[in-house]
C-alpha cells in the first residue's frame, strides 16, 4: 500500500487527498445532523410557527400569524402560572435533597472494603426501573391502608398518611418517589469522583491533626465542588422534564396540587387541542429551561474560577 | 478527564490506602449504613417482586405476608391478557431500533467531535448540551401534527425517530469521551498504511471501542426503553410501548388498581434492563460518570 502511494506524483495527490479528507469529515457528521434536524431542530422551528400563529382544527395546521396574542393568551392562564409554581416547588424541594443524600451515601460507600464493588452494582437498579413502574410500585407501598409503608409507620405509631389524596403530602410524595430514582445516580457519579481525589492532601490533613469535620469542609467539599455543580446540572435538566411519575401516581391532583408544567401543556395539547397556546406554553418553559440551565453553568464556573 | 486519567487516578488511590486504617470503628459503621442504604433502596423492588408472587387475597392483609404460597398466576395473566406481550414486543423493537440508530449516527458524528478538526465543532458540541434542555413537551406537539399529516402514527418507525431525538445526543456526547480517550497513533498509522479515514474507523478505532459502543448502546436501550411522552402521543394501538399500559393500570383508579398484575408487569419490565446493565456495570458507570462530569 505504501508502495503505491509513493509512486504518485505529490502535488495533485495531496490536494486530491485534501478534498476527500474534507468530504469524509463531513461525512461523518452527516447521519446524525441529518436526523437530528429532521427530529428536533424542525420539530422547535414548528412548536415556534404554531405559537405565533391560529391554529386551523380543521386542517391540523397553523394558519394565520398572529403574533404574541397566544403568549398573552398563556400569561393570563392562573393554571399555567399554577404549574410553574408547582414545577418550581419540586425542583426545590428535590434537588438539594438528593445532591445531598447522593453524595452522603457515596461518602459511605467510599470506605475500601470488598463488597462494594456488589454494592455500587446494586445501586445502579432503582436508575433502570421506568418511571411510570416506580411510580405505580410507589402507589402500592404508599396506600394508606393496605401498603406497607403505612404499616411500618403504624408499629412505631404513625397514624396512617393518605400519602396522595392529601396536596402537601402529595408533593412530598412525588418527591420521594423522584428522589428514590435519582439519588443512586448521583450515588454513582460521587463514588467516581471520591475515588478519583488525591490521597495524599488527606494524608497530609490527617498529619496536621484535621478531624473529620474539617476536612470535609476544607479539603473534599471545595475539591469536589465542580463534579457536584455538573451533577446538579445534570439531575436540573433530567427534573425539569419530569412527568411519567405523576401520570402514573396523582395524576395531577388533588386539584392541582402536583399538575407540573410538562403534564399541564400536555394536558392543553393533546385532551383540549389547544395547540397554540400549548406550544407558546412549551416555547416558555423551553426559554426558562435553557436561561436557567446557563445560569447554572455560568455559576458554577465561577465557583470553579473561586476556588 | 478521560478513561485513562480516571483509570491511573483509581489504581493509585487503590494502591494507597491499602494500608492499615487507624480507625477502625468508623470504617465498620460506613460499611453498615452503606450496605443499609442500599437495603433500604432495593426494598420497593423486592417488595414488587413478592407482591408479583401473591395471590389476591395475600395482597391485601395486614400485617403483611411475606410467607405465602406463591403463584405465578399474574404473570401468565398479565402476559396472555390485554396485548401486554404484545407492548413489551412493541418496546423491545423500539428501544433497540432508536438505539441501533442513534449508535451508528451519533458514534461516527462523536468521533469527528472529537478528532476530526471540524470548523464549527465547538458550536455543535454548544448545541448538543443544549439540547439536552429541550424539554420534550416542546416536540410532541409538531411531532404529533407531522405523522398525523403523514398517516404515520401508531407504527414502530416513527416512534424510533422520535426517540432519536434524545438518544443521538447522549451517544454523541458519551462516543466523543470514548473516543478522547483513545491514543491517536492509532489511527493515524493505519490511514499511512493507506486505510481511508472511514476505513480507519471502522477497521481500526470501532473493534477497539467495543466496550464503550456497548455501554453506550445499553445507556441508550434504558432511555428508549422508560419513555412515555411520545409513546402516548405517537401511539394508540399498534405500536403502543409498556410504559403506556402501566401508566393506564397504575392510573385506574375506578376499577380500584390491581395490584398484583401491576407488579407482575413492573417485574417483567425491570428484569430485563437489569440484567443487561449489570452484564455491563462496570462500563456503564465509568460512561456514566463521564457523560455527567463532562456534560
Amino acid at each position: 500500500m505504501t508502495a503505491v502511494h509513493s509512486g504518485l506524483k505529490p502535488h495533485r495527490s495531496r490536494r486530491r487527498t485534501q478534498l476527500r479528507d474534507v468530504f469524509s469529515r463531513w461525512t461523518f457528521v452527516a447521519p446524525a445532523a441529518l436526523l437530528l434536524i429532521a427530529v428536533l431542530a424542525y420539530p422547535l422551528l414548528y412548536t415556534l410557527q404554531i405559537s405565533f400563529s391560529d391554529f386551523d382544527l380543521a386542517t391540523f395546521a397553523p394558519s394565520d400569524w398572529v403574533g404574541a396574542k397566544n403568549y398573552e393568551d398563556v400569561m393570563h392562564d392562573e393554571n399555567f402560572a399554577n404549574s410553574l409554581t408547582v414545577t418550581g416547588v419540586y425542583l426545590v424541594l428535590a434537588l438539594p435533597l438528593q445532591i445531598v443524600l447522593g453524595f452522603g451515601i457515596a461518602f459511605l460507600l467510599n470506605a475500601e472494603w470488598r463488597g462494594r464493588g456488589i454494592i455500587r452494582a446494586l445501586f445502579l437498579v432503582p436508575m433502570v426501573v421506568a418511571p411510570v413502574v416506580s411510580g405505580g410500585m410507589w402507589k402500592m407501598l404508599l396506600d394508606p391502608l393496605w401498603g406497607v409503608v403505612s404499616w411500618v409507620l403504624g408499629l412505631f405509631g404513625v397514624a396512617p398518611i393518605d400519602w396522595f389524596g392529601d396536596a402537601g403530602m402529595a408533593m412530598i410524595s412525588i418527591v420521594i418517589i423522584d428522589t428514590w430514582r435519582s439519588v443512586p445516580f448521583v450515588v454513582l457519579i460521587a463514588a467516581a469522583a471520591l475515588l478519583a481525589l488525591p490521597r495524599d492532601v488527606f494524608e497530609a490533613a490527617a498529619v496536621d491533626g484535621a478531624n473529620w469535620w474539617q476536612t470535609l469542609k476544607s479539603i473534599s467539599l471545595p475539591m469536589l465542588a465542580p463534579i457536584i455543580a455538573a451533577t446538579f446540572v445534570v439531575r436540573w435538566l433530567g427534573a425539569v422534564k419530569m412527568f411519567d411519575v405523576i401520570v402514573a401516581t396523582t395524576n395531577g391532583g388533588p386539584g392541582q396540587a402536583t399538575n407540573v408544567v410538562n403534564l399541564y401543556i400536555y394536558r392543553q395539547a393533546f385532551q383540549l387541542l389547544e395547540f397554540s397556546t400549548s406550544s407558546a406554553m412549551a416555547i416558555i418553559v423551553l426559554v426558562l429551561t435553557m436561561v436557567l440551565t446557563f445560569v447554572f453553568l455560568w455559576g458554577s464556573k465561577k465557583l470553579e474560577d473561586r476556588l | 478527564m478521560s478513561a485513562v486519567d480516571t483509570r491511573a487516578a483509581v489504581g493509585a488511590a487503590r494502591s494507597t490506602t491499602r494500608r492499615p486504617r487507624r480507625r477502625a470503628g468508623g470504617h465498620a459503621f460506613r460499611i453498615w449504613s452503606g450496605v443499609i442504604a442500599c437495603a433500604l433502596f432495593l426494598f420497593p423492588i423486592a417488595w414488587m417482586l413478592l407482591t408479583s408472587f401473591k395471590q389476591q387475597r395475600d395482597i391485601f392483609t395486614i400485617p403483611p405476608t411475606i410467607f405465602f404460597d406463591p403463584t405465578i398466576a399474574q404473570y401468565i395473566d398479565v402476559l396472555t391478557r390485554g396485548g401486554f406481550a404484545g407492548q413489551m414486543v412493541n418496546t423491545v423493537i423500539v428501544a433497540v431500533g432508536s438505539s441501533a440508530l442513534s449508535l451508528i449516527a451519533g458514534a461516527m458524528a462523536g468521533y469527528a467531535l472529537a478528532r476530526l478538526k471540524l470548523r464549527g465543532a465547538g458550536t455543535i458540541g454548544a448545541l448538543i448540551l443544549a439540547s439536552r434542555g429541550v424539554p420534550p413537551i416542546a416536540l410532541a406537539v409538531p411531532m404529533f401534527l407531522v405523522a398525523r399529516n403523514l398517516g404515520i402514527t401508531d407504527t414502530h418507525i416513527t416512534l424510533i425517530l422520535a426517540y432519536c431525538s434524545f438518544v443521538i445526543p447522549y451517544v454523541m456526547w458519551l462516543m466523543r469521551g470514548f473516543f478522547l480517550a483513545l491514543p491517536k497513533e492509532l489511527e493515524e498509522s493505519a490511514m499511512l498504511d493507506g486505510c481511508s479515514r472511514m476505513g480507519a474507523f471502522f477497521r481500526i478505532i470501532l473493534p477497539i471501542s467495543i466496550p464503550g459502543l456497548l455501554s453506550t448502546f445499553i445507556f441508550s436501550i434504558v432511555l428508549a426503553w422508560e419513555e412515555l411522552l411520545f409513546a402516548l402521543v405517537l401511539t394508540n394501538r399498534n405500536a403502543t410501548t409498556f410504559p403506556v399500559a402501566i401508566a393506564g393500570m397504575a392510573g385506574d383508579t375506578e376499577n380500584g388498581a390491581n395490584w398484583g398484575a401491576l407488579a407482575a408487569a413492573g417485574m417483567v419490565t425491570v428484569v430485563p434492563v437489569v440484567i443487561l446493565v449489570l452484564l455491563v456495570q462496570k462500563w456503564l458507570i465509568r460512561g456514566l460518570a463521564e457523560g455527567a462530569t463532562k456534560g
